[in-house]
Order: structure tokens, then C-alpha cells, then sequence
């Protein structure tokens, strides 16, 4: 790649070709604010807020609309850059109702930060604000069915508007009217209908969108935890982060609270859709399975671990002896690969390698309506790990982007064949796709002896003779193999509830109970064998992956998790004095940092 | 089917925009002239820039029908192959496209300098008295509706006021009502604008 070389604020800077002095000023660690730009968007140059001084230019330049050259000299401290950006900032704050103790936003603003940073202490401002919808949380009026508007916050700068035309697809968003009366608006304010409408919270750098979902349900200093996980929505496998909220100290403990996407260039860029976001409720709902539960008679009874596990070896034991081909298992998709790879050693061990038959892979499938010109297309296939299944050398049907083939187990289990059918399904209702057959056939009679290791209370539970409670994704270590082959570690964010187990925990359990010698202690024991296993493939380095930890962080919440930290650094800059270090600010007394009115003595 | 849980958000708290929307109006469709019209002007742009025709497209709208409505924008956008956001964008950034049904003849009047100087408010004030109406009103006849806008570029004859798409100049307060009079008798040639003396000689 070609490289130039610039001078910014005295400091020579070297950055790829094509390259503008905006970036180059990031990359290098210079404080340069701005509003309009974003990473995965086009430039638009409307906020003027990234305003530099480049040698032999007539005027201050925007620096995020000029591409560096070779020997250019910028400099963003000069005292008339200085005055021209304060004098910005004064412009943006005019109408703007610093609102902040009832935002969304404060505590993670842009406009917050840098105002703060760049702007004047003071508005000279005479005139009443402009007004739109009502004062207050009043404007916030409603957007669609996922998100919520104020106009008030809205500093124009059309991140929203690129986003829904570059990378949605469907330019919903517009700005009506003219001037002072300018807003941000759709078609007759019918909303904004789209899969992926969560992004616009995160691009909007005010409080302006704001999700239904998490809008005032919480504030970024009482999440002080945040965990790298994978979404498992979907066989993409978008990079997300998990944030936690921290109970109040009665309660202790934390909550999921929110799901955001995380930077990943190979996979989903800066976005993530709505499935994945707001689809984690269920995780921590009403519905989850927290013990172990036995059939008497009509009814499900919770029981004890070390009672549950000889029942479901005495039935496997019998229906393996009068005939192997009757046990068969039938496993959802959302299982992680060190699950699977339990499984396999499971009926290796027990059966020969021959009988991995006897498992059939099973998922969920959806349309999604997307734009036809969207660049964010989210996949068919509502399952993470189809690709890990098949990569272990289980047959999945038509693979990671076709339907399952479960024709072959249903006719077994229709025809009585199948004397005890062991369900794996670590994901939400629906992800085993239409199993009503199964609880059909066991209602029936004609299988006797149904096993499901789950983590929500659905039909399949209902009809099933034993129930061991496993983990979802946000609760274990895991890895999983997206549509692309890429072998992804989604980390441990929250514990399972109650007496529930990591279900590769729950597999090793199984398979001594049946007589084998796994002796797995953890699931980095499960990923080392699982490399050794597996050497020469995308697997060989699973023993060595690393997994994030929540670290409770008592300073500030960006410096609480590497990743966040990222998202800081390069798309809203850490900026004193709120971070507490900066170029700009070293040897000032912090009195003349903060602005601090006298008192009346 | 939709993928979005329920998130309601206490509905009974937080109201609907208070935007005012341009009327929705009958379903709309281009007499046939003018989509001739439409199909020909459109060929004139690159392919990639149809969206560029949609200021043309509008006005056949405000010809056909007098305003712009909420379903002749939808009209516009299918024939443009933009979306309806784009269309509301442009329609509701020119003020010269009306989005609610106008009288007849449309008084734009002028109150800039010039003509404010020259009396323009008292223009605006005789009107109004002798129609019953304040600025941005249409009569009851449905023959006038009365609008203020900025220089229209005749200083020199004012103070002006636009009629439709023609001017009216050196229009004392004391002459408002031979002034409507004359719009309603003889209409648009009882007009001053300067074009229309140069057409007479
Ligand atoms: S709503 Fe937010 S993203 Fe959209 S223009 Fe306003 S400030 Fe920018
Ligand atoms: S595209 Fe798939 S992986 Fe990405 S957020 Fe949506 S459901 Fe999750
Ligand atoms: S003008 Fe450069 S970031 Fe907005
Ligand atoms: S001020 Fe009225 S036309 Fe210019």
C-alpha cells in the first residue's frame, strides 16, 4: 500500500494513500472532534466541527473531507482554529436542550464530550430554543416500532440518513423542511420499518434515536461490565458486545442489559441487526429451565442431578444393548463446537465412529425481508454453528444454508424404531425448527423415551420424560463456525441460572454415567483436546484462544473491556478532561479545565 | 412477520409527532400528456441521476392537481425509483410546492426590504381585511389564498406581489381591492408584471 506523510500539530504521520487528514489525526492520537463522520459511512462534511488549519490553503479546511498529501502541514491548536471550532460548537448548542440528566445518551455523548472539549463555557444565545414535538422527554415521539425521536437533540449531521441509504438500503429517513425548521423525519411519520433500525441508535451521535428497548432502563456508569460474545442468532455471527448492568447492592449480582455490535471488518463491519439485539430477553426471562425435572405421570418434577443421570443411563443402556440404531440424537444447531465435539467422542466411545449417523442436525430457517439493495444481508439460517457440525463431520442435510434433513429420524421415530431420542438445544423457542412430530410421537407412545437438554420451557419440554437444564451462549465459553468457516470464541458474560450446567459439562456427565473416561475439568480441556483432534484445520489453535472476562471497572466504563475501549478511541475519542489525560491539557491547573463560576463569597 | 419483539414503551406517555403533514389526497396518477411529458424529460438524465428529475416530476404534480399531496409524493418516488422519504425531502425544502390545496390564484407578497419599505405590510393588511384571512389562508370562495415570501427580484417596482407564476407591481395598499376586483373579473390579465408588458409590445 501506497503512503504519505504529513505533518499534524508538528508530528510527522504516516498513513495509507487515500487516506483523510481526519483519520490520519485519529490514527495518530490527535484530538480532532467531529460529528458527521463515521467510519462506515460516506463523508459528508456538514457539522464543521473537524475544521483544521492546512498550510498554503486559503481557509480552514474540514479535515474530514480533505484527502493528506504528501508534506501537507496541518494543525488542529491554532488560536484561530481553536476560535472557529468554539464558535461551531456555539452554533450546534443553539438549539440543542442539554437535556442531559433525562437523555439517553449522557454518559456516552459525542456531543457531550467534545462540546465540553472544544465548545465555549458559555452560550451567548438571547432567543428562545426552537422547538419540536414539546419540551423535554415530551418530544420523544415515536419512530417506528423499535425506536424513538427528539427532535430537539437532533444536530443534523445525516449519519441516519447515510446509514439507511448506503447500508440499509431503503432510504426511509430524510430531513423535511428547510433551515432553522429543518428535522429529521420519515415519509409521513410512519417510522423507520427496518431489520436492522438498532444501528441508528448507535450511529447517532446525540440522544436524537434512541431504542425502546433499552431507553431508560439504564446509565453507561452502571454498566460497568461489558463481555465479547458472537451472536448466535443467526449463521452470520455477527462480533458483539454484552453489557451488563450492575444490581443494585441489595440485589448484587448483574443483568444483561444491552446488546451492541462490535467492530469486526470480516463480519459485520459496525452493525448488527435487530434479531440479534434485541432478541435477548429470553436469555434471563421467566421461561428459562434452572433444575433438572423428571416424568411422574403427567407431570414434570424437579429433581436432583445425581438422581437424573442413572435414569437416562439405565434407558440409554437398554435401548443401546437390544439395539444400538434406536438411540438417536437429535441436536440443534445452536450447540457450540466443544459441545459437539463431546458428542462425537461420546458415541465414538460407545458406538464406533460409524454410528455418528444416529445424530441429526436440526435448525431453524427465515426469510428475512431486506432491501435488495441492503449491504447488510442477514442469513436464512437462524443457527450459529452449522458449519462447526459439519466441520466435525456431522451431516447437516444441505448445509449451513439449507434446510435440515430430518426425513430419515422422523420416519425412524414414526415407525417405532427409535427407543430414546436425546434433544440438544441450547437456543430459544423455535431454534430446533418444526419438532411438533417428536412431542407428537412420544404423547403417542410410539418413542418411548425422550431426553431434552434445553434452556427454555417449550413444547419439546413439555413432553419429554427427563429435562437437564444447559447454558445459552452468554453463559459458557464457546466457540462457534459462521457461514464463512470462521472459527469465533464468544465469551462467558453471565452465569447459567439455577442449577443449570455448560452443556458440554452436562454431555461429559452423560458419558461416564454410560462408562466412558472423559475427564474433561473445563471447557479449555474440551478445546485443547478438541485441537489435537483436529490438527491441520480452522481448529488446530482452538486450545490457545482466548476468551474476555467482565472487569469491573470503578473509573470509567471504556476502560473496562479492550474492545469498548476501541469503539472510544476511534469512533467518539477519549477527551479531557473526562478521561483525565490529553496533550492539549497537560501543565493546566484543573480549575482552569473545568469552568467553575466564582461563588458569591 | 415481523422480527421485532414487542417494545412497546408506555404508549399513553409518549404522543405521535406534531409535524404537519401535506394532505394525503385522492390516489394520484399523471394525466397522459404528462407522463409523456415525465417519460420524455427523464431520458435527459444520466441513468444513475434519474433522481435528479424529481423537482420536474413535482411540478407536473402542482400543474396537474394544484399541491402536492401525500399520495401523488408516493406517485413521484414509484416513478422515480427513489423512496417516499427522498420525495417529502425535496417537496417540503421548496416552499413554492404547496402541500395543502390552494385558492386559484395564490398572492405571494412580497416583504422584503424594498418592498417592505414601500408599504408591503400594509399590502398584507389590506388583503387580508378585504378576504377575511391571515397569510397562509384560503378564502371561503376558494378563489384566493394569501402567502408572504421573501425578494422576488423586482425591488425596483415595489412592492410586488407574485400572482401564480406572474408579477404584479407598484402595488399601493390603496389599491388592493381594484387590484382583487380586476383578478376576478379579468384575471391574470389584469396583472402588471413587466414580462407581460414586453409580450404587449
Ligand atoms: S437524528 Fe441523530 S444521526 Fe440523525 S441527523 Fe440527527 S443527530 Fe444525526
Ligand atoms: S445478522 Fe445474524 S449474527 Fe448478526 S446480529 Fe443478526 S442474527 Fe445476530
Ligand atoms: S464536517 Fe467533518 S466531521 Fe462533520
Ligand atoms: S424586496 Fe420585494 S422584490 Fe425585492
Amino acid at each position: 500500500m501506497e503512503t504519505v506523510t504529513l505533518t499534524i500539530d508538528g508530528r510527522p504521520v504516516t498513513v495509507d494513500k487515500g487516506k483523510t487528514v481526519l483519520q490520519a489525526a485519529i490514527e495518530s492520537g490527535i484530538s480532532v472532534p467531529y460529528y458527521c463522520y463515521h467510519p462506515g459511512l460516506g463523508v459528508d462534511g456538514s457539522c464543521r466541527v473537524c475544521i483544521v488549519k492546512i498550510e498554503k490553503m486559503p481557509k480552514l479546511q474540514t479535515s474530514c473531507s480533505t484527502t493528506c498529501a504528501d508534506g501537507m502541514v496541518v494543525t488542529t491548536r491554532d488560536e484561530d482554529v481553536v476560535k472557529a471550532r468554539a464558535g461551531i460548537f456555539e452554533f450546534l448548542l443553539v438549539n440543542h436542550p442539554l437535556d442531559c440528566p433525562v437523555c439517553d445518551k449522557g454518559g456516552e455523548c459525542p456531543l457531550q464530550d467534545f462540546s465540553y472539549a472544544f465548545g465555549p463555557a458559555e452560550s451567548r444565545m438571547d432567543f428562545p430554543r426552537r422547538v419540536f414535538d414539546g419540551e423535554g422527554v415530551k418530544a420523544d415521539v415515536d419512530f417506528g416500532p423499535t425506536l424513538m425521536l427528539n427532535r430537539n437533540r437532533c444536530i443534523l449531521c445525516t449519519r441516519c440518513v447515510r446509514f439507511m441509504r448506503e447500508v440499509e438500503g431503503d432510504a426511509q429517513i430524510g430531513i423535511v423542511d428547510r433551515g432553522n425548521g429543518s428535522e429529521i423525519a420519515t415519509f409521513r411519520e410512519e417510522g423507520v420499518h427496518s431489520l436492522l433500525s438498532g444501528n441508528l441508535m448507535d450511529v447517532c451521535p446525540v440522544g436524537a434515536i434512541t431504542t425502546r428497548d433499552y431507553r431508560f432502563k439504564s446509565r453507561p456508569w452502571d454498566n460497568p461490565n461489558v463481555v465479547d460474545t458472537i451472536c448466535t442468532r443467526c449463521s452470520k455471527g455477527c462480533s458483539t458486545s454484552a453489557w451488563l448492568k450492575a444490581k443494585p447492592e441489595w440485589a448484587r449480582g448483574s443483568q444483561l442489559i444491552r446488546m451492541t455490535p462490535r467492530y469486526n471488518p470480516a463480519v459485520n463491519d459496525y452493525w448488527m441487526c435487530d434479531i440479534g439485539r434485541f432478541g435477548y430477553h429470553w436469555i434471563e426471562g421467566e421461561q428459562r429451565l434452572r433444575r433438572p425435572m423428571v416424568r411422574r405421570g403427567s407431570a414434570l418434577e424437579s429433581c436432583a442431578w445425581h438422581d437424573v443421570l442413572p435414569k437416562v443411563r439405565e434407558q440409554i443402556q437398554q435401548a443401546g444393548t437390544a439395539d444400538p440404531s434406536s438411540v438417536r440424537f437429535l441436536v440443534s444447531a445452536h450447540a457450540a463446537t466443544e459441545e459437539l465435539f463431546v458428542l462425537r467422542q461420546t458415541i465414538d466411545g460407545l458406538m464406533g465412529a460409524d454410528a455418528r449417523g444416529s445424530v441429526s442436525l436440526t435448525w431453524a430457517r427465515s426469510e428475512k425481508t431486506q432491501p435488495a439493495g441492503t449491504r447488510f444481508v442477514v442469513p436464512a439460517t437462524d443457527a450459529p454453528n452449522v458449519r462447526g457440525a459439519h466441520d466435525l463431520g456431522f451431516a447437516v442435510g444441505a448445509g449451513h444454508d439449507g434446510a435440515p434433513d430430518l426425513g430419515a429420524l422422523r420416519a425412524a421415530v414414526e415407525g417405532g424404531r427409535v427407543r430414546v431420542l436425546y434433544v440438544i438445544d441450547p437456543g430459544p423457542d423455535g431454534s430446533l425448527g418444526d419438532v411438533a412430530w417428536v412431542a407428537a410421537a412420544r404423547r403417542a407412545g410410539t418413542l418411548p423415551f425422550l431426553v431434552v437438554q434445553g434452556v427454555v420451557r417449550h413444547d419439546l419440554v413439555e413432553a419429554a420424560d427427563v429435562v437437564l437444564p444447559g447454558a445459552t451462549s452468554t453463559e459458557k465459553d464457546a466457540l462457534y463456525t459462521n457461514d464463512q468457516g470462521m472459527v469465533q470464541p464468544s465469551s462467558r458474560a453471565i452465569l447459567p441460572p439455577g442449577e443449570a450446567q455448560e452443556d458440554w459439562r452436562i454431555l461429559v456427565s452423560v458419558a461416564r454415567a454410560l462408562g466412558l473416561s472423559l475427564s474433561y475439568d473445563s471447557s479449555d480441556a474440551v478445546r485443547v483436546a478438541l485441537a489435537a483432534a483436529m490438527p491441520g484445520t480452522a481448529y488446530a489453535g482452538a486450545g490457545a484462544v482466548t476468551f474476555s472476562r467482565p472487569i469491573p471497572s470503578r473509573n470509567w466504563l471504556q476502560a473496562s473491556n479492550p474492545s469498548e475501549r476501541w469503539k472510544w478511541d476511534f469512533m467518539f475519542q477519549d477527551l479531557p478532561p473526562v478521561k483525565g489525560h490529553s496533550v492539549q491539557m497537560e501543565g493546566v491547573p484543573v480549575k482552569d479545565i473545568i469552568p467553575l463560576k466564582p461563588t458569591q463569597a | 412477520m415481523s422480527f421485532h419483539p414487542h417494545m412497546e414503551y408506555a404508549p399513553a406517555r409518549f404522543h405521535k409527532s406534531e409535524r404537519v403533514l401535506a394532505d394525503d389526497g385522492e390516489t394520484f396518477a399523471y394525466t397522459p400528456e404528462r407522463q409523456q411529458a415525465f417519460d420524455e424529460v427523464v431520458t435527459r438524465y444520466p441513468a444513475d441521476r434519474r433522481k435528479s428529475a424529481v423537482l420536474f416530476a413535482l411540478y407536473l404534480v402542482q400543474q396537474q392537481q394544484g399541491y402536492v399531496s401525500g399520495a401523488s409524493m408516493r406517485f413521484v418516488a414509484s416513478q422515480i425509483g427513489c423512496s417516499t422519504a427522498d420525495v417529502e425531502d425535496v417537496a417540503t425544502y421548496y416552499t413554492m410546492f404547496y402541500r395543502h390545496p390552494v385558492g386559484t390564484y395564490v398572492l405571494n407578497v412580497c416583504r422584503t426590504l424594498s418592498c417592505a419599505l414601500l408599504g408591503a405590510e400594509r399590502v398584507v393588511e389590506q388583503i387580508s381585511a378585504a378576504l377575511g384571512i391571515k397569510p397562509g389562508e384560503t378564502d371561503p370562495s376558494g378563489m384566493f389564498t394569501l402567502i408572504e415570501v421573501e425578494c422576488l427580484g423586482a425591488c425596483d417596482r415595489a412592492p410586488v406581489v407574485m400572482v401564480n407564476d406572474d408579477w404584479h407591481e407598484r402595488l399601493a395598499p390603496e389599491q388592493v381591492p381594484a387590484f382583487l376586483d380586476g383578478l376576478r373579473t379579468r384575471g391574470a390579465a389584469a396583472l402588471t408584471g413587466c414580462h407581460l408588458h414586453v409580450e404587449e409590445k
